[in-house]
């Protein structure tokens, strides 16, 4: 009796096993596509590493890795650049052409084009990949001077005390006006340096000649998010003592001795 | 005051053990015996013959007899084992003064070993439910099971082990890092073989035809092996030289089919295959027992980058001294010329690479050398010395990588096994092991680790055995920082009947971090990876609880509960928003879990043919969490599962494995893409004939898409015809 029922259990394991499996292959191809047509004006920066799609989910997005990416760089040698990338089916809140330099850390401020929504307050263009509509289709402007920083800004920071343990990251950045939302924290960065790491810091940020109405320094602890970054200190005019200083440079000029004093009272313990 | 207490002890000390070992001298008796088949009445050449209690054992020679001296008069239990045979012990045999015993043994034949002696236990001999710890062997004929052409597929079905990329974890032991610094420990014959600049492992330093057993043990282990098993330690066992010639060989060839889905396609499917080729020849003459191997594995892969050429050349020397004094000396050499598949282009494009990474190839040049020389002092003084060195170097590796130079690693151990009292046996020992590693980038690196350890197996009743340990390394990097870990270990086993035993273990694990984690600065795809050389070793205590019984003599059951707390933990941390990779002390960690056996073996008869139904099951299902930040580990399944069936019918072979893991929670590169459990069912069909064994089998028989680490599919279904020889 033994014999029989362990036999047929075994025969009904491999049947349930087969069946099951049958219907299941595990990783597939994905259904959907976004296909984007790319104009570009002007000449790439010398030090252009690369150009890559990016497609975010959420934006602004919580960490760099839950963003959708093209694998490799597009041309950067064309007027026009057609091209497609598969995604799953699904919302999403943004895309972008992002890049990368050969000199600089991956920038979060190079955000070479994001197609906004007038219609949504200019806010970055959302879509959706659907079983009934899996292609997206979208055109993009890039201009290549955005991301040509011929210009600068340099100073020192001063930190009131040391840095916490659990410092990820402090960095400088300089924002087109003062962002008050998350999100305008990324649509309004100009650039950023993370590399901070010593106190009294001198800094030296390249940015695109222009104006900068915002210039501070930002804190982000071990395991945060991107959205978390904490204020510690800004540029403040020196006619108006708690007003952001507003900072003009013409292309060549880098404008020195804007110093920053950083307060760790700022976050919280 | 304490110099003149530890001269004294000293003197005590050896004394005692001069007097020890006088006992090759005394009064004493032999055993001789014939070993036979109970079926055939065939002689069993090779068979093991192993006095408990005792340090003496022997082989059967070519006609299945053996012969052990110098044994003092008494009363002895005589174990008896052999692969493929169920194991023997014969109680109370009586060797009096200058008289011969004489016993004769006759094994029954089994498909399935339930308690299989081992050695990772303890350092010694000892029969596996007799261990105080969790262990699992994969025999010589599970590979053969399952024509495996690498030690990766040896291993992929045993119980709680799962694969991510090369890298293995026991239990959960390890995530990924990228390959350097694993958290287990391999061993070749009770000798590391670990690169010593990446920590990493080659599963191709030898061929699957070497291996008489591969032995697991569960948990940190470090009291007793030092460095690195911080989570398990795998020890491979190679095969001795055979008491007559005898020539093996091995022909596997795979055909991998079409991908399951068309658009996925990326070459002519029919141009995909591998082909792996072995032949061995062992013989004893006399005193000497001399074992070489030859293997070749082609494949074109399965994926752009795929494709590789890999060359074994390996010998084992064995040489009998008068006394019973034995030196034993292996040499494997390895050559691996492949292409580097790191990640895909895209879930649409799973086998195909960017085209900028297309020139990735590595070429890895290794050597593992040991000697070991074993004397028998007297049935219960013995000691035993291990030389050993490994050379690895690694070259073509992802451009700027080409600048490795040759790492090498040097051992020697120094180990006595004593009985002082009956009931006791003491292991201590000395180990050193110096690790170098240079490549263009950092310069050049030393480290050293020396560790004295002890150990004392008290067997307070018949029944009854506690083990306890202790361990002292120091690791010093030269001209760095230096480290110092203490490793105790407690044990016990209990067997309240002979179906039954009970275990219960604490055990302590370390790593130093290799040289590689802490000083490598390189720039691969996008990523720099940033030195850090303040990193810190790695521990962890790992708690166990098991229950062992036989509920017949053709099935048991084995379960065991575990717990392994991990403390500055290792892992490669990502920073994602400056393209950074780094080795961090990390967090304070915790697996737990429970892991569940099961082995059945069941004779039919089908139209009056005997026939057998062996069944085994394993279900590890385990929780794991980062204490500091309350998530799960990254790469950890929470349940894995293998079951594996075979229907003998007559020399008619039909078997079936599946392996379920289930979806990894956590990981660290693109946790965006799709992640699915593991699920892959292989079949097979043999047939003996003559001194041959013709398989053709279906691995991953369902077409399933798996991918244990991002972008980074496993093979597609693929057919397999394998056939070896034994003459």
């Amino acid at each position: 009796m033994i014999k029989i029922f362990s036999i047929f259990f075994a025969v009904l394991l491999l049947f349930l096993i087969i069946v099951y499996c049958e219907y299941d292959h595990g990783i597939a191809p994905l259904p959907g596509s976004l296909e984007a047509t790319i104009y570009f004006r002007n000449e790439p920066p010398e030090d252009t590493q690369g150009i890559y799609l990016v497609v975010a989910p959420k934006f602004p997005p919580h960490a760099i890795n839950e963003l959708f990416h093209s694998p490799n760089s597009l041309p950067i040698d064309k007027d026009t650049v057609h091209t497609s990338m598969e995604l799953p089916y699904g919302h999403y809140e943004a895309v972008s052409l992002w890049y990368y330099s050969t000199r600089t850390e991956s920038n979060l401020a190079d955000i070479l084009a994001i197609p906004l929504d007038p219609d949504n307050n200019y806010l970055p263009l959302s879509f959706d990949i659907t079983p009934e509509k899996p292609v997206y289709k979208t055109e993009m402007y890039a201009n290549w001077q955005r991301v040509n920083r011929d210009a600068a800004i340099e100073g020192t920071i001063y930190f009131n005390g040391p840095f916490p343990e659990n410092t990820n990251i402090t960095a400088i950045s300089a924002y087109l006006y003062e962002p008050e939302e998350s999100i305008e924290f990324l649509l309004w960065l100009k650039s950023i340096d993370f590399s901070i790491n010593e106190n009294p810091y001198k800094y030296r940020l390249p940015v695109r000649h222009g104006t900068i109405r915002h210039l501070a320094v930002y804190w982000l602890p071990d395991h945060a998010a991107l959205t978390d970054f904490k204020l510690l200190g800004t540029y403040e005019d020196p006619n108006n003592p708690g007003q952001s200083g507003r900072l003009s440079t013409a292309a060549g000029e880098t404008i020195s001795n804007i110093d920053i004093y950083a307060d760790w009272s700022k976050i919280k313990p | 005051m304490s110099r003149l207490f530890v001269k004294n002890f000293s003197f005590t000390l050896i004394i005692i053990i001069i007097l020890s070992s006088l006992e090759l001298f005394a009064a004493a008796g032999f055993i001789t015996g014939k070993i036979l088949d109970s079926k055939t009445n065939e002689p069993l050449p090779g068979a093991n013959i192993l006095i408990l209690g005792t340090l003496y054992g022997a082989s059967a020679d070519l006609d299945g007899y053996f012969f052990i001296k110098h044994i003092p008069p008494g009363h002895y239990s005589i174990r008896v084992s052999m692969i493929g045979y169920r194991s023997f012990t014969q109680k109370d045999v009586f060797v009096t003064n200058d008289q011969e015993t004489k016993l004769l043994f006759k094994l029954e034949e089994t498909a399935i070993e339930f308690d299989p002696i081992v050695i990772s236990a303890g350092k010694v001999k000892q029969r596996l439910d007799q261990a105080p710890v969790s262990l699992s062997v994969v025999s010589a004929k599970d590979i053969k099971r399952r024509s495996a052409t690498n030690l990766i597929e040896s291993l992929e079905t045993a119980p709680g082990i799962n694969f991510i990329g090369n890298q293995i974890s026991i239990r959960g032991s390890s995530g990924y890092t990228f390959g350097a610094g694993n958290k287990v420990l391999l061993l070749l014959d009770g000798v590391p073989v670990y690169a010593s600049d990446t920590g990493e492992f080659n599963w191709d330093m030898l061929p699957p035809l070497d291996i008489e057993q591969i032995e697991i043990l569960k948990g940190a282990g470090s009291t007793l092996w030092g460095a690195s098993a911080l989570g398990g330690v795998i020890n491979i066992i190679t095969k001795s030289p055979s008491p007559k010639g005898k020539l093996l060989f091995n022909f596997i060839t795979g055909i991998y089919d079409k991908p399951y889905y068309k658009e996925w396609e990326w070459t002519d499917h029919n141009q995909l295959y591998y082909t792996r080729q072995d032949i061995s020849y062992s013989k004893q003459f006399d005193r000497l027992g001399l074992r070489i191997s030859a293997g070749r594995f082609k494949s074109t892969g399965y994926t752009q980058l795929g494709d590789f050429t890999k060359y074994n050349l390996t010998g084992k020397f064995e040489y009998r001294f008068a006394g019973d004094i034995k030196w034993t000396s292996y040499a494997a050499y390895s050559f691996i010329d492949r292409g580097f598949f790191v990640q895909w282009k895209g879930q649409n494009d799973p086998y195909e690479v960017d085209e900028i990474n297309l020139n990735n190839y590595a070429r890895t040049n290794q050597i593992n050398l040991y000697s070991k020389l074993a004397i028998p002092f007297s049935p219960r003084f013995a000691i035993n010395i291990r030389a050993s060195l490994v050379r690895t170097l690694m070259g073509n590796q992802f451009g700027e990588g080409s600048g490795f130079n040759p790492a090498i690693g040097q051992g020697l151990e120094f180990q006595a096994d004593w009985i002082p009292l009956y009931g006791h046996m003491l292991t201590c020992g000395l180990q050193y092991q110096l690790d170098t590693g240079s490549t263009d980038f950092f310069g050049e690196h030393k480290g050293y680790f020396l560790g004295p350890y002890i150990q004392d197996e008290w067997k307070i009743r018949e029944n009854i055995r506690v083990t306890t340990g202790l361990r002292y390394d120091r690791y010093q990097l030269i001209n760095g920082l230096k480290e110092d870990m203490f490793s105790p270990r407690f044990g016990i086993n209990w067997q309240p009947w002979n179906t039954t035993s009970f275990r219960a273990s604490v055990g302590s694990g370390f790593r130093a971090a290799t040289i590689v984690e802490r000083f490598l600065e390189l720039s691969i795809m996008n990523f720099n990876i940033i030195a850090n050389p303040d990193l810190e070793a790695e521990s962890s205590w790992a708690f166990d609880v098991g229950f062992r019984q036989h509920i017949s003599k053709n099935w048991n059951i084995d379960i065991s509960l575990f717990d392994n707390e991990y403390w500055k933990m290792i892992e490669a941390h990502m920073d994602l928003i400056r393209g950074q990779v780094q080795f961090r002390n990390i967090y304070r960690a915790r697996i737990r879990g429970i892991e569940a056996t099961t082995n059945f073996s069941l004779p039919i008869k089908f139209w009056k043919i005997n026939s057998t139904y062996n069944f085994h099951a394993s279900l590890t299902a385990m929780d794991h969490e980062d204490l500091k930040w309350h998530e799960p580990l990254p790469y950890r399944p929470n349940i894995l599962t293998t079951l594996k069936s075979s229907l003998h019918f007559g020399e008619l072979q039909i078997q079936a494995d599946y392996r379920y893991g289930s979806e990894i929670e956590a990981v660290k590169i693109y946790p965006i893409n799709d992640r699915v459990p593991m699920k892959f069912l292989d079949a097979r069909i043999s047939y003996n004939i003559w001194k041959m064994s013709f398989q053709v089998g279906v691995n991953n028989i369902l077409q399933y898409n798996y991918a244990a680490m991002e972008s980074n599919l496993m093979p597609m279904r693929t057919f397999t015809i394998a056939v070896q020889g034994e003459f």
